[in-house]
């Protein structure tokens, strides 16, 4: 006669009583429970990632903002009344959410600016400067040093758009790419009477962030030091890097002390709300999933062992212990904990590839990989089910004689 | 292995056995190891209770049993299996097989949780008591009589120092039971293991060391 495995044995006594349908139906639940938890976790993760700027989300706007001091019917003709005093500045570093303070220092000396290619087109202008680590772009050739005759300027973005859909059109004048205002040279005048300086400028690159005309902040402070040496050079906006500009506090802060910014910037305040209820929704929603998928599996088990009472009882005379039959058991359900599990990870990777994809689409990095947050909630999810799983299975067997 | 028994009153008997003169109840006894014990138990006297009493089954009892340095009072269900699996062996009068499996898989699901019986020596007995022809029928179709030789064989396809055995021919005509006693006997002294007999009725099937009135 053949000599019989002792787990089949033992199998046939344990697990003939299972019920198929029962089993199905507590996988299932647990896996639409996981799933939904991770998908609640990849929805805060990836808000969070938008949020706080880490992957380089610039052309959202939500990690630099330009602030102002609002124009006010009393503050119009005083002369200052718009610039941050240092006191401001220091309160202004210390708001919630703000993590660097950066000053846009504008020219104080006449700038004159004519295009020798466009008949003679000509007209006074203003510069600016911010410090380079609050640029989104610095392109070639962004560095003037004096006794340079080139000065690199960077453009915002959109006052090409302001140029492209509303003047040249309404004055007929052709529309221009961003390649063909590079090209072209621009001479520059500054100073006023006999003394002024003339630089060939040139458009190296634009930006998404900075609603100015930018040059190196090196040009500013030789124009400023040059041709108006007596004036406070204080800024009338500065730029913040800021964590999460949804944060309320944040919002409040700008509203209390009478400071604009661009208010589609803030539009994420608004939206964060929103991403929070349905990412609490969800989360809400999967746990109580995951609980009736955990119950069902426990039921599950519980009514296995209890149809088998007669078999485990038996077994435990022969002189089975209670440790081996308990690990038994376990290593039939854990593997498929497992395998529940593993499937909404993939579900969890597959969406991940999608956002970030999406992401891309819309200008917005993403990585192509779920962050340690998903992970860590499928580990203790896992985690907490194994625990209750081998619980009540010890238990089970632990009652029987 | 030794086992003492200290002053056991089975609880629901407590009343009862005071009527008449038990020489196991609320006694003091040391069985020494490879001692063959015959406890003769009229009906009602609780023959199956001490069996099961020694076997850990029950602990509804007042004083102690102690199998050397296991204490059934204080003993734990890991410790209590291990005792099962390599030291005490036991054939239940109703002899407990496992319905749903075969004659062969009853015999397999205990001679595997020790593997100190070889398959060659669990056949050879099966074949000795007259049921290898039996080996792939289900328990439940077997006879009470294949039953009990079933149930003998799969006592001793493990370790074990003592041997239990509760009304273990009941339902034997004597050739059988004349073969089980060589078979247990043969395997005991193998073994070196003392043997514990509850019947009703006074028998020499072994040669008793020691025969108790319960």
């Amino acid at each position: 006669m053949k000599p019989l495995k002792q787990s089949r044995l033992v199998q046939k006594l344990l697990l003939r009583h299972r019920s198929n349908n029962r089993l199905w139906a507590a996988l299932i639940a647990l896996f639409a429970g996981t799933t939904l938890l991770l998908v609640a976790v990849m929805i805060w993760w990836n808000f969070n990632l938008i949020l706080s700027g880490t992957h380089d989300n610039d052309s959202l706007g939500s990690t630099f903002l330009t602030i102002g001091k609002q124009v006010t019917d009393q503050s119009m003709g005083k002369k200052g009344a718009s610039l941050f005093t240092p006191k401001e500045i220091s309160t202004i570093e210390n708001a919630p959410q703000v993590q660097d303070v950066g000053m846009l220092v504008s020219n104080r000396f006449p700038v004159y600016a004519s295009l020798s290619v466009a008949n003679g087109f000509s007209t006074d202008m203003f510069l600016e400067a911010v410090p380079d680590r609050f640029m989104d772009k610095q392109p070639n050739g962004w560095s003037w040093e004096e006794g340079n005759t080139q000065v690199p300027i960077i453009l915002s973005s959109d006052f090409l758009n302001l140029y492209n859909y509303g003047f040249a059109l309404s004055q007929n004048l052709p529309q221009l790419s961003q390649t063909t205002i590079q090209a072209l040279a621009f001479d520059i005048t500054i100073g006023r009477g006999l003394y002024t300086e003339q630089y060939t400028g040139r458009v190296v690159g634009f930006s998404d962030r900075i609603s100015s005309v930018l040059v190196p902040q090196s040009f500013i402070e030789h124009g400023n030091k040059t041709f108006a040496p007596n004036v406070p050079v204080a800024p009338s906006r500065l730029i913040l890097q800021v964590k999460d500009p949804s944060d309320k506090r944040f919002a409040e802060f700008l509203q209390m002390n009478g400071y604009t910014t661009n208010a589609e910037q803030l539009r994420w305040n608004k939206m964060r709300g929103v991403v929070d209820a349905v990412a609490t929704g969800t989360g809400i929603l999967a746990l109580l999933l995951m609980g009736i998928g955990t119950l069902v599996f426990i039921l599950f088990i519980e009514l296995t062992i209890a149809k088998a009472e007669a078999s485990l009882s038996l077994l435990l005379q022969m002189g089975y212990s209670p440790r081996y039959l308990g690990m038994f058991m376990l290593r039939r359900f854990v593997p498929l904990i497992v395998i529940t599990l593993m499937a909404s990870a993939i579900i969890a990777l597959i969406l991940q590839e999608v956002i970030a994809a999406k992401g891309n689409a819309l200008n917005v990095t993403l990585p192509d990989l779920p962050g340690w947050p998903v992970w860590v909630a499928l580990a203790a999810s896992a985690g907490v089910l194994l625990a209750f799983v081998s619980r009540s299975i010890f238990k089970a067997i632990n009652q029987e004689q | 292995m030794r086992l003492s028994l200290e002053h056991i009153v089975p609880i629901p008997l407590k009343e009862k056995i005071n009527e008449y003169n038990s020489r196991v109840w609320n006694q003091q006894l040391t069985f020494n190891s490879g001692e063959r014990v015959f406890i003769q138990a009229p009906s009602g006297t609780g023959k199956t209770t001490l069996v099961h009493f020694l076997y850990g089954l029950r602990k509804d009892y007042e004083g102690k049993i102690h199998w050397s340095a296991f204490k059934m009072h204080e003993i734990n269900r890991e410790q209590l299996s291990q005792l099962r699996a390599s030291s005490v062996s036991v054939i239940f009068q109703d002899m407990r097989l496992f319905p749903e499996l075969t004659t062969w898989e009853n015999i397999e699901v205990k001679r595997r949780l020790t593997n100190t019986v070889s398959e060659y020596d669990a056949e050879k007995w099966l074949d000795r008591l007259g049921v290898k022809h039996k080996a792939d029928s289900p328990a439940s179709k077997l006879s009470y009589g294949e039953q009990q030789r079933v149930a003998i064989v799969r006592a001793l396809v493990q370790p074990f120092e003592w041997l239990i055995m509760d009304e273990p021919f009941s339902h034997l005509d004597y050739a059988n039971r004349q073969r089980a006693i060589a078979l247990i006997d043969e395997v005991a002294t193998m073994n070196r293991a003392g043997l514990l007999l509850a019947d009703l009725d006074d028998n020499d099937y072994f040669t008793y060391s020691r025969k108790l009135l319960l």
